[in-house]
């Protein structure tokens, strides 16, 4: 395991709550003042039962959604960006660069190849110029995450013909492209079988000891919430002990 | 960004549904560039066959008192910079009977005078191509026949033709070859119709706009014209202008001269017809102002003066009107094109939903996803245009051998030239219409593909990602 107490927090998420406005103005209070820090390296695993939050408290941290009131602070480096303030464009070029996603549905592209679905993030960032010089180094690069995952022979498959633990590791592959600093998972092995699964969680650490990214899983899975540095439960929109 | 073109290709290349839509703006535009060539060629000959038949400038006069001083206003013309020839007529509406009661318009001109301002000896035929035009009823006169001299005209009015005719023919209605009847010389039309026929005697019946009483004349028939437009093919007639004048009877008592209906006139150059039109209105007025006494005077007569364009306006407006009311009846394909367009992309957010939410969480912005469903409704637009018209270029390019080989393999006479009165199909393309087709079809396709492109950025990218 690594240091439990690194330097400093890529992502602080404070005092954050997130409402959803109900049909007869009644308002579902769904994340009720998260206090959260995730440094450099470190890996933490959020638990809790269906319909607490976990997914919405990720779609906040993930700059899918946005949170009804509190602040969230990412830092790489010596930049930092707070919101709310983040301006449109960089909230995409967070997105983009700074953090990964792996979804339980694997989200391949079913019109793109394994190796395309990989290099995704990179050709979204680029411009057709940017894409002509870094397109090799993309490719190199791409290449070597799918021989991490174990799917160096399948490069130029469909998705639709891998099997679900396959398509999972190439998602993790597409999700580690950019280098990001922080991957969030969102149930990743909650649509796999116990074999996948476990091939999975020891594929999730073994990456974040190589790559030293920090990392927030949501899961339902004690086996995968147990490899984590950190484990949090969350009941009702809010971390308890 | 690269993702657009990267995907657009990707989720055009496997799928053909979307290619529908461009095949349908492609028949659009290759349905408007073929119907505006071919209107603007029918256009474009039908002007020229008119012009050819009427000249340049008309002075004319009003109805029944027509004009006065037939040599002053000739020499006040001819005076004037920029004129190459002008010639009196007289044109009255007369009816006739032969085999049946019918209706023409004759005009009486000075032939050889007439030839100078319009293409009356282009069109004016000889015998054997009266035989020929009559045994071949589609036939027309070659665009590089040479125009009859002076002489082979003034000869077709000539006393020794008709008495030639009447020789021809017979004698009848009490005529001899000393005092043959005065010389018509019809549309070819009226021949080929079987109305009239070389050397037939024909009675012509008008009302004279100075007595206002019905007045009656001899002719005969003794020669064809082929102008190229149908119409006046059929309801004109030449006359010898003085022959006219004595049947009307329109000798003006108060100006002890005849009267005309107006002069035709010549310009050295058509571009410069505004002023010259208002240089020879300012010096008739002029003129008719003088006192009486004055040799250069006219006598006064309302008159005015119209290019040949101003004479046929109607008709040349209503081939516009009608060219532009099927531009926009056409223009009715192309939107439905572009409907097509709406609705497959329509389609392909919906299935591409998750797709789109995938983007927005790898980085692609609002913008950028409506970027990329605008794309690929512009590419489907832009590539149905280009089809479009490189089929309609080809085919406008090749549409007289198209034409022929159906005829050819159906046996079906798609363009018949007794009708259309062409013998090929004639058609131009032009940048204007080729504008007018792609400007308002690139516009339909943004607006096909703008809106799928909006709804495709407004959607939730959390709910596209939440469910398998």
């Amino acid at each position: 395991m690594n240091d439990p107490i690194p330097s400093l927090p890529v992502l602080i998420a404070r005092n954050l709550q997130r409402d959803f406005t109900l049909a007869g103005d009644k308002t579902l209070e769904v994340l009720r003042g998260i206090d959260l820090e995730i440094y450099e390296s470190e890996m933490v695993a959020v638990r809790g039962l269906s319909g607490v939050g976990k997914s919405t408290l990720l779609h906040c941290i993930g700059l899918l959604d946005t949170p009804t009131c509190g602040e969230l602070i990412y830092r790489d480096g010596e930049s930092t960006w707070q919101s709310p303030g983040i301006s449109e464009q960089n909230r995409c070029d967070l997105r983009n660069r700074f953090i990964g996603f792996v979804f339980q549905f694997f989200h391949l592209l079913n019109d793109l190849d394994v190796l395309e679905n990989v290099m995704l993030p990179s050709i979204v960032s680029c411009t057709s110029s940017q894409w002509r010089k870094k397109r090799s180094k993309v490719e190199t690069r791409a290449r070597e995450l799918l021989q991490r995952v174990d799917l160096e022979g399948r490069a130029r498959q469909a998705p639709g013909t891998l099997s679900g633990g396959e398509r999972q590791r190439v998602a993790i592959a597409r999700a580690l492209i950019n280098n990001p600093r922080l991957l969030l998972c969102d149930e990743p092995t909650g649509n796999l079988d116990t074999r996948n699964s476990e091939s999975i969680h020891t594929l999730l650490r073994e990456l974040h000891e190589e790559l030293g990214t920090s990392i927030l899983v949501v899961t339902h899975d004690p086996d995968l919430a147990n490899r984590a540095d950190r484990l949090l439960s969350m009941i009702d929109g809010k971390f308890h002990d | 960004m690269q993702y657009h073109s990267f995907l657009t290709r990707r989720y055009l290349r496997r799928r053909w549904a979307p290619w529908t839509a461009a095949i349908a703006v492609a028949l659009g535009v290759f349905s408007l560039i073929s119907v505006l060539a071919v209107m603007e060629g029918f256009k474009l000959e039908m002007r020229e066959r008119i012009r050819g038949s009427l000249s340049h400038l008309v002075v004319k006069g009003g109805a029944l008192q027509g004009l006065v001083g037939e040599d002053q206003i000739l020499e006040t013309i001819r005076s004037q910079p920029g004129v190459l020839a002008a010639s009196p007529f007289v044109e009255t509406l007369a009816i006739y009977k032969v085999t049946r009661l019918d209706h023409c318009l004759v005009r009486g001109i000075e032939p050889v005078q007439e030839s100078e301002v319009t293409d009356l000896g282009l069109y004016l035929l000889d015998n054997k191509e009266i035989d020929e035009l009559l045994a071949d009823p589609y036939k027309l006169l070659p665009d590089d026949r040479l125009p009859s001299s002076a002489e082979e005209i003034d000869n077709t009015f000539s006393l020794e033709r008709r008495r030639l005719i009447l020789r021809w023919k017979g004698k009848g209605e009490g005529f001899d070859e000393e005092s043959p009847p005065q010389a018509l010389v019809v549309g070819i039309e009226a021949l080929r119709s079987g109305r009239l026929a070389m050397g037939d005697v024909v009675q012509l019946s008008s009302y004279s706009p100075v007595t206002f009483e019905p007045c009656t004349g001899k002719f005969i028939v003794v020669g064809a014209f082929q102008s190229g437009v149908y119409e006046q093919d059929q309801r004109w007639a030449y006359a010898d202008i003085r022959a006219l004048q004595e049947m009307l009877d329109l000798w003006d008592e108060e100006a002890q001269d005849m009267r005309i209906s107006g002069v035709s006139v010549r310009l050295e150059d058509y571009s410069l017809a505004a002023v010259a039109k208002q240089q020879i209105e300012a010096e008739i007025s002029r003129r008719m102002e003088l006192s009486t006494i004055d040799e250069t005077a006219i006598p006064w007569r309302p008159s005015e003066v119209l290019t040949w364009e101003n004479q046929r306006e109607n008709l040349l407006q209503a081939v516009e009107i009608e060219k532009r009311i099927i531009a926009v009846m056409m223009l009715l394909i192309v939107a439905f094109a572009a409907a097509m367009i709406f609705l497959i992309l329509m389609l392909l957010v919906i299935e591409k939903n998750r797709d789109l939410g995938v983007l927005r969480a790898l980085g692609a912005s609002r913008n950028g996803v409506v970027l990329l469903v605008l794309r690929q409704g512009m590419l489907l637009c832009i590539t149905g245009t280009i089809l479009g018209l490189l089929g309609g270029w080809l085919l406008v390019e090749n549409i007289n051998y198209v034409h022929d080989t159906i005829r050819d393999l159906t046996g079906l006479q798609l363009f018949p030239p007794d009708i259309y009165y062409l013998e090929r199909i004639p058609a131009l393309l032009r940048w204007e219409d080729v504008a007018l087709v792609c400007v308002p079809t690139l516009v339909f396709g943004f607006l096909g593909s703008f809106f799928p492109a909006q709804w495709a950025g407004r959607r939730d990218p959390i709910k596209a990602l939440h469910h398998e």
